[in-house]
């Protein structure tokens, strides 16, 4: 993430590599590029204040449900990474509203693909479990998206990205982000405490 | 009648636990965060019944996980309490093991990773 003066709002904005989340008190804009993955904004409507992070679930899901899918997990994670920065600055995911954009076809654009629509499918299922509404959203397609949202009010504004030498740096960042969550590394790891015994009858 | 109490304020991380590890011989009993959590524990305590276990979570809004291992472990030295969270700095998971917590694990579980080391504890 880097963080500069946007000019046009006089706001900071924080520019948003694929693969991280933020939440922030601030006014100001968070800004991000999507392609295949997607972007989730949430706002806190009590506490007014919000945050944004990446998603992609490492495959396409089959049969199985997102209470029962493995795979599902790394995509429920990716947003527990930023539910966990919410509640701690006081959230309640009771209070939440959600925006979603992104999940663009992954074969060179050209038509709706598996992996495309196992995101959207993993999205939907995750806020009706969750009852978070989901207020708008732009699934799919053949087009990136640039994302500005206001964590300060909820709002978000979209540019739809015709051509790939626009914020070209983001699609080998993305790659390199897809890449990493489908090798599924460093997760589920556990440690069990060492105890003595406990004799304090 | 022992249960398992499935503690963390995502409904679909409590529902996605409570079907991992449902066949363990526990009835199970979620709750939505720490507070809601030992409401809970005293109601079935009082009721004649008992926790075998409690997997919980760190980041919860009302009371969090590690507030709750403290307030738990006050009354109940040896009922396990599992850590399921995001959490993989070494000073949190320190801090829940001085809370009292019987272990750590991080976020994606691997259900059969889940269930033997439930297993585990509970013997
Ligand atoms: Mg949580």
């Amino acid at each position: 993430m880097i963080k500069y003066r946007d000019k046009n709002s006089g706001r900071n904005a924080y520019l948003l590599y694929p693969g991280e989340y933020f939440a922030t008190k601030e006014d100001c804009f968070i800004i991000s590029v999507t392609g295949v993955c997607m972007l989730v904004c949430l706002y806190e409507t009590k506490l007014k204040f919000g945050g944004m992070c990446f998603v992609i679930v490492p495959g396409t899901f089959g049969t199985e449900n997102i209470i029962t899918s493995v795979l599902a997990g790394y995509g429920i994670t990716q947003i527990e990474l930023l539910l966990a920065e919410i509640v701690k600055a006081g959230g309640d995911r009771k209070n939440l509203t959600a925006k979603i954009f992104g999940a663009a076809y992954s074969n060179n654009g050209r038509s709706a693909d598996e992996l495309s629509e196992s995101q959207i499918r993993f999205i939907k299922e995750y806020f009706t479990s969750e009852r978070i509404p989901v207020l708008s959203s732009d699934l799919g397609g053949s087009h990136r998206r640039k994302i500005y949202f206001s964590p300060a009010t909820g709002r978000v504004y979209k540019k739809i990205l015709r051509n790939n030498n626009e914020s070209s740096e983001f699609l080998k960042m993305e790659k390199e982000f897809i890449d990493d969550v489908f090798m599924n590394t460093g997760s589920g790891n556990f440690t069990l405490f060492e105890r003595d015994t406990v004799n304090d009858f | 009648m022992n249960y398992i109490m499935v503690i963390d304020d995502s409904p679909t991380i409590r529902t996605s636990v409570a079907f991992t590890v449902k066949d363990l011989g526990c009835e199970i009993k979620q709750a939505e965060n720490g507070a809601d959590a030992l409401e809970k524990i005293s109601a079935i305590r009082s009721e004649g019944n008992d926790v075998s276990l409690c997997i919980v979570d760190v980041n919860m809004p009302v009371m969090d996980g590690i507030s709750f291992v403290k307030e738990f472990k006050k009354n109940d030295k040896f009922t396990p309490v599992l850590m399921l969270t995001t959490e993989s700095e070494e000073d949190k998971i320190k801090e829940g093991k001085t809370a009292g917590a019987a272990g750590w694990m991080i976020k994606p579980f691997k259900p059969d990773n889940l269930k033997s080391v439930v297993e585990k504890l509970m013997v």
